[in-house]
């Protein structure tokens, strides 16, 4: 890769890798913030996609497995002059990281979340994620996946998440808008993205995803949630991509009293104010 | 001797056992007496019951005693349980049909209810205690106008009187001259309990974000970074579960937040991956571990000492870290600030390791002894940020001390890499043999560091004897005074209380214990973790230890009475 942000990183991934779209569609998107790399970080837990930020030369905060959204809604209360983002698979968010997904939509730091969506745990050899469909047979689940998969738009739709959307790693340049339009909204945004895995994933290929997915039509009324839903929903037949819902409300670091102001690391702290507190506690003569 | 009164006030849940006990030391503290608050001190188990002790003394009071002068039963069916502790001389309330001394008939609920409320019985009770005590009732003023809004203030006010009033007709002139406390100039201490003083030096040493998920002990230090953290900007976060906590604390320091989290030991299981994430991104991080008895849930509001080995070794991987472990509150208070200043310092997860006894604790401070220490900053800014030719800055950078100088995101220039992997010295991940090596020699070079910082125990009695008693945290003061009264009795006894127990001072301790004839330690525990420690760490002989799990703190006179078996 070339512009702004590149590295010499050297990142393990399959040629053919959705990655590799999912990357330039997220340096595109950071070169139209405008930003400067050391305003940008980006976080993510491990697997391939959690590589990523290695490629991207901005600050980097590479976690845990499924632990990079509470790291990031942390630096971006401690710096909310950051622009923050996570990206990352499925598995990650998803699966070992799902209480953190569920509780970060609802907590509502205004962060960017990018899902690097397979189906499929691609560093430990072929293994379902959490998004898997039933059937799917894996190096664990020779007779085919029981559960059902994680719908994660509906998900992000029932806890109230402001902005919601899907993009497709074969797209960069659409996915790119996407990643922009989240970056800019104010509060948590998902943007979920069909990656194909050219190696583990023989069902959802580019040919396949070819034919199912469709772009939401220009006139797509975005602050319908319960149409928005009803797209989060379809996947048998067709696969809606773009923004399937969007609406703004306040963000964490607007409704906590403490977080406006110098970042958190910078903030003194007064002699004075601590004796005060300890004053409060001093015993008042009888 | 000076005075010594120890009160035991004992009830069912919602009975306002804490109220008695949280109003009678802010009337003795305000009558210019000291005091020591803790939770159930009797030996024997007993069930979901609450009891606290409040002991009064004219000098400092540490430590609680078992026998009880005053007994205040909120619930009577408690009284065969805990009427046989009430001394010689001393006197029980109780609203009973009928008794006979040491137990008194008051009758708290009619009187509540004059009052104009069937639940002040407790506040009634206190009245009595007050009046046998010889404390003027308006010392309750303040605290009821602190604590209480609108005509409930009155309320308070009046049973308070009412239980005062019946104390003077009903309680024996001997026994009130018995109690009465003489008048005293008044020195205005600080009331603290553990939990505070710790989340107080915290706030001190430059806490400025901080988040948990509640679970008792720990729970407290939280309520004071949350309610009193904003007056210094401090943002604290309730996460939706440990593993979010302490991630999001690494988050926050990463981004140049001085960070804690406080947790008991069943959530510093969940905590322990982060932990080892601390470790190898060197992100500082105070974590709180105040115990209490486990396996699992165990006994979630008692006290133990059991998760010492658990924190010395919790994390995958091999990395260094602080583990300093208060003795009182006002250690938490001094500890917990160094503990913000030394986790900067070094780039470390640094760990406070309390119990529920410590936690709960409540006494009276002189302020000159809360020192508030001035703050240092460690993280490089601006032009101080050391870059390579090519103008990066290396967040690992190699060092002779292990130090990288760490710098944070938004410095115009550079970018801040850290990674759970192993990573070369700009943060980047690698699988290079010869690139761990040297990171695994860095970080480890860190702990060296450490070592030559050791916050050194405290060591009190003879320079040599027959006896040493070892103990680490909460145990300090217990200690020190069952060597006062081993000392009365001519015993050449010493103490030695460890603040820190990682890096170990091992040299200090293996000065010492070859000084004695024996060295037993003290341990709120089963097994000796301790001793299983200072035998690892120093080579030197521990003849045993005095161990006790049955969820309840150590007592001065039991503790002695187990010494003396031993030697």
């Amino acid at each position: 890769m070339t512009g702004k942000y590149e590295t010499d990183f050297e990142n393990a991934w399959c040629p053919g890798c959705g990655n590799f779209g999912i990357l330039n569609a997220v340096t595109m998107a950071l070169e139209a913030t405008g930003r400067e790399k050391h305003e940008i970080v980006l976080v993510s837990g491990i697997g391939q996609a959690a590589k990523l930020p290695h490629s991207v030369d901005v600050n980097v905060f590479n976690g845990l497995h499924g632990r990079a959204l509470p790291a990031a809604a942390a630096i971006k209360m401690a710096n909310p002059g950051l622009t923050v983002i996570v990206t990352s698979g499925d598995g990650d968010i998803y699966g070992e990281g799902g209480n953190h997904f569920l509780h970060n939509i609802r907590r509502n730091v205004d962060i960017a979340l990018f899902v690097h969506d397979n189906q499929v745990y691609g560093l430990t050899k072929g293994q379902p994620s959490p998004t898997a469909n039933a059937g799917w047979t894996g190096s664990l689940q020779r007779a085919g996946v029981i559960s059902g998969p994680f719908p994660p738009l509906a998900v992000a739709l029932a806890l109230g998440c402001g902005f919601v959307a899907r993009g497709y790693a074969a797209d960069p340049a659409f996915t790119s808008d996407l990643m922009l339009q989240a970056i800019r909204f104010p509060g948590f945004a998902l943007v979920d993205i069909l990656q194909p895995c050219v190696t583990f994933n023989r069902k959802n290929t580019y040919q396949w995803y070819g034919k199912m997915v469709h772009k939401l039509p220009p006139d797509h009324d975005v602050t319908d949630r319960g149409k928005a839903m009803t797209l989060a929903l379809e996947w048998e037949e067709r696969i809606p991509l773009g923004v399937l819902y969007r609406k703004e409300k306040p963000t964490f670091e607007q409704l906590h009293p403490q977080v406006p102001g110098l970042p958190l690391g910078e903030r003194e702290t007064p002699e004075e104010a601590v004796r005060a507190l300890l004053r409060r506690r001093q015993a008042v003569p009888g | 001797m000076g005075i010594d009164i120890n009160i035991r006030v004992t009830g069912g849940a919602g009975q306002g056992v804490h109220t008695v006990s949280n109003l009678i030391m802010r009337m003795v503290a305000g009558a210019g007496y000291r005091f020591h608050v803790t939770q159930d001190y009797v030996s024997r188990i007993r069930g979901g019951r609450n009891a606290q002790g409040i002991r009064i003394g004219s000098e400092p009071v540490r430590a609680g005693r078992e026998e009880a002068d005053v007994l205040l039963a909120l619930n009577p069916d408690l009284l065969p349980d805990y009427l046989p502790d009430v001394g010689e001389g001393g006197f029980a309330l109780a609203d009973v049909p009928s008794a006979d001394p040491p137990l008194f008939r008051a009758p708290l609920k009619e009187m509540a209810v004059q009052a104009g409320s069937p639940i002040l019985a407790n506040v009634a009770g206190t009245g009595a205690i007050a009046c046998a005590l010889g404390i003027p009732l308006e010392t309750a003023d303040a605290v009821f106008a602190s604590d209480f809004k609108g005509d409930f203030v009155e309320k308070n006010r009046a049973a308070l009187r009412l239980g005062a009033d019946w104390a003077k007709e009903n309680l024996p002139e001997k026994i009130r001259e018995r109690f009465r406390l003489p008048p005293r100039s008044h020195s205005r201490p600080i009331i603290l309990s553990g939990n505070e003083a710790l989340a107080l030096g915290a706030i001190a040493g430059g806490c400025k974000f901080a988040a948990g998920y509640p679970m008792t002990p720990g729970t407290g230090i939280l309520s004071v970074l949350a309610n009193e953290g904003p007056s210094v900007g401090l943002v604290f976060e309730q996460a939706e579960d440990e593993i979010a906590a302490l991630t999001m604390a690494i988050g926050a320091s990463y981004t140049g937040a001085r960070t804690i989290v406080a947790t008991s030991g069943g959530g510093f299981a969940l905590m322990v991956e982060a932990l080892s994430l601390a470790g190898m991104m060197e992100t500082p991080v105070v974590i709180v571990v105040a115990m209490r008895p486990g396996p699992a849930t165990g006994m979630p509001t008692r006290t133990e000492q059991g998760d010492l080995e658990f924190v010395l070794s919790a994390g995958h991987g091999e990395f260094p870290r602080l583990v300093l472990t208060p003795g009182s509150p006002e250690e938490a208070f001094e500890l917990a600030q160094r503990a913000m200043d030394l986790a900067e310092e070094f780039q470390v997860p640094v760990f406070l390791l309390t119990d529920q006894y410590l936690a709960d604790t409540v006494v009276d401070i002189d302020p000159e002894n809360l020192v508030v220490r001035p703050l240092r900053r460690h993280i490089v800014r601006g032009d101080s940020i050391p870059r390579t030719q090519q103008g990066k800055y290396l967040r690992h950078a190699y060092t002779e001390s292990g130090i990288s100088p760490m710098a944070v995101p938004g410095e115009p220039g550079i970018t801040v890499v850290v990674d759970s992997d192993e990573h070369t010295e700009d943060g980047h991940l690698s699988e290079d043999h010869a690139t761990r090596i040297r990171m695994v020699e860095k970080r480890l070079r860190k702990g060296v560091t450490l070592a030559g910082k050791t916050i050194p125990p405290l060591f009190t009695g003879p320079p040599n004897g027959d006896l040493v008693l070892i103990g680490f945290g909460s145990t300090k003061e217990v200690i020190e005074e069952t060597r006062r009264i081993l000392a009365r009795e001519g015993r050449n006894v010493a103490t030695v209380h460890l603040r820190q127990v990682w890096p170990f001072p091992a040299e200090e301790i293996a000065g010492i214990v070859p000084r004695f004839g024996a060295a037993l330690t003290v341990e709120n525990n089963a097994r000796g973790q301790l001793a299983r420690v200072i035998r690892s760490e120093c080579g030197v002989r521990i003849d045993g230890t005095v161990s006790r799990y049955d969820g309840l703190p150590f007592t001065p006179a039991a503790l002695a009475r187990d010494v003396r078996r031993r030697i």
